[in-house]
């Protein structure tokens, strides 16, 4: 989100209206643009075997689920300020077997 | 007959001089709460507009000094303001809440409460008197009287109706101003009259600003979604106005809505998601992972969230 600068000076974000006077850092979607990101995510349990390192697979498989909410107080318990804009579920696997 | 025409003269200067000091009398100005309501009453609006109205009152609009019903938050806001902001700023002469003016106030109030300038200074404290009680011992006949202040159908169409008053003159009293000129059947406001900003972005432009408030002694930044419509969005060829997507588009008419609404929510972002799970290798490592794109495209006409 953007972080409103304190009285349009210094590195502080102001807190309320009353004192914001500028941007120190802007996060936000702008309009028109598409904003790509991406995450690699561990499936494993590190461990050693024989003296080797082995990454065993915690499963096989997963259910990724992706939410889009908007915090404008910065939690999500708040249920009456947060709310969630888009949600996304897909089951995924890992094959079995191989080497 | 002496007397008789020194009473004539008299009666000469008198009477223009009488009517001068009443053309040069300034607009009444409300003294409480309830006068400010009344002075801004759109009671009879309903009358002929009731779908109109009915979808204003599930705005913000309708509550916009007190915010979200049953939240408050805009109210807990003004309370911060004076608390956190003003007594603690050294010169802005706020040392206890009694000290707090209109002018103090107008940090807020320019967009929440513009008819605020219409009242005096007795009605920001019983705004305040309101608000601390609300906030502070949750008292409810507090809530519902600050839910009576709000931008309504004379705000938006009269009072701040013109932004180029050089140009297109000053809001007039008794005249609406909307799509077109003509007559309107009410009893205070008789007729209508063609405003040119009406459908116009800048008429929203006003509260959802460019940023600091620049102009008034002490500016703060509430809003900035017309300077990020002016700057993002038209700038990168966006040609739909504000009430294009909040008031037509969306369906909601008058009932303007932003985060909260799941219509605008819907029609703001697109989210496009792909996973996908496989394995590795780190060095000789097999190594399980998964890869998961987000891809966020914002089609308001503005930044998402607003700064």
């Amino acid at each position: 989100m953007p972080i409103p600068q304190q009285l349009g000076r210094g590195d502080k974000m102001g807190r309320g209206p009353y004192e914001k006077s500028g941007l120190i850092r802007e996060t936000s979607l702008h309009p028109n643009k598409t904003k790509v990101e991406k995450f690699e995510i561990p499936l494993y349990i590190e461990e050693k075997k024989d003296g080797k390192l082995v990454r065993a697979p915690i499963a096989h498989d997963f259910t990724i689920d992706v939410q889009l909410w908007y915090l404008p107080y910065g939690k999500k318990d708040d249920p009456e300020n947060s709310v969630m804009w888009k949600s996304y579920t897909k089951q995924i696997s890992l094959e079995k077997g191989g080497k | 007959m002496k007397v008789l025409k020194i009473l004539l003269v008299l009666l000469f200067i008198i009477i223009p001089l009488t009517l001068f000091a009443k053309s040069q009398e300034k607009p009444k100005k409300a003294k409480t709460i309830a006068e400010l309501v009344k002075m801004y009453d759109v009671s009879s609006c309903k009358e002929c507009h009731a779908d109109v109205y009915d979808e204003w009152q599930k705005s913000l609009h309708a509550r916009s000094i007190f915010g979200p019903e049953h939240v408050g938050r805009t109210a807990a806001t003004f309370r911060t303001t004076v608390e956190i902001g003003l007594k603690e700023m050294a010169e802005s002469g706020v040392k206890k809440v009694e000290d707090v003016k209109i002018k103090h106030l107008a940090i807020c109030t320019k967009c929440h409460l513009p008819q605020l300038e219409d009242a005096e200074e007795s009605v920001a404290q019983e705004i305040l008197k309101n608000i601390y009680n609300f906030a502070e011992k949750g008292d409810e006949k507090a809530a519902e009287t600050l839910q009576q202040l709000n931008i309504n159908c004379l705000v938006c169409h009269n009072r701040n109706a013109i932004v180029h008053k050089w140009v297109d003159g000053y809001p007039k009293k008794g005249v609406i101003y909307g799509s077109k000129d003509g007559e309107h059947a009410d009893a205070v406001f008789k007729n209508t009259k063609k405003n040119p900003i009406m459908k116009e972005s800048i008429l929203c432009g006003q509260c959802h600003g460019l940023g600091p408030t620049f102009g008034t002694d002490n500016p703060s930044q509430c809003a900035t979604l017309y300077g990020s419509y002016l700057w993002y969005y038209v700038a990168e060829g966006g040609t739909k106005t504000c009430q294009q997507c909040h008031i037509k588009d969306s369906k909601l008419g008058h009932n303007m809505q932003s985060y909260r609404s799941p219509e605008l929510a819907n029609m703001a972002v697109d989210m496009k998601v792909d996973a996908y799970a496989y394995l590795w290798r780190d060095v000789v490592t097999p190594t399980p992972a998964a890869s998961v794109k987000v891809e966020l495209t914002n089609k308001a006409g503005h930044v998402i969230p607003d700064g």
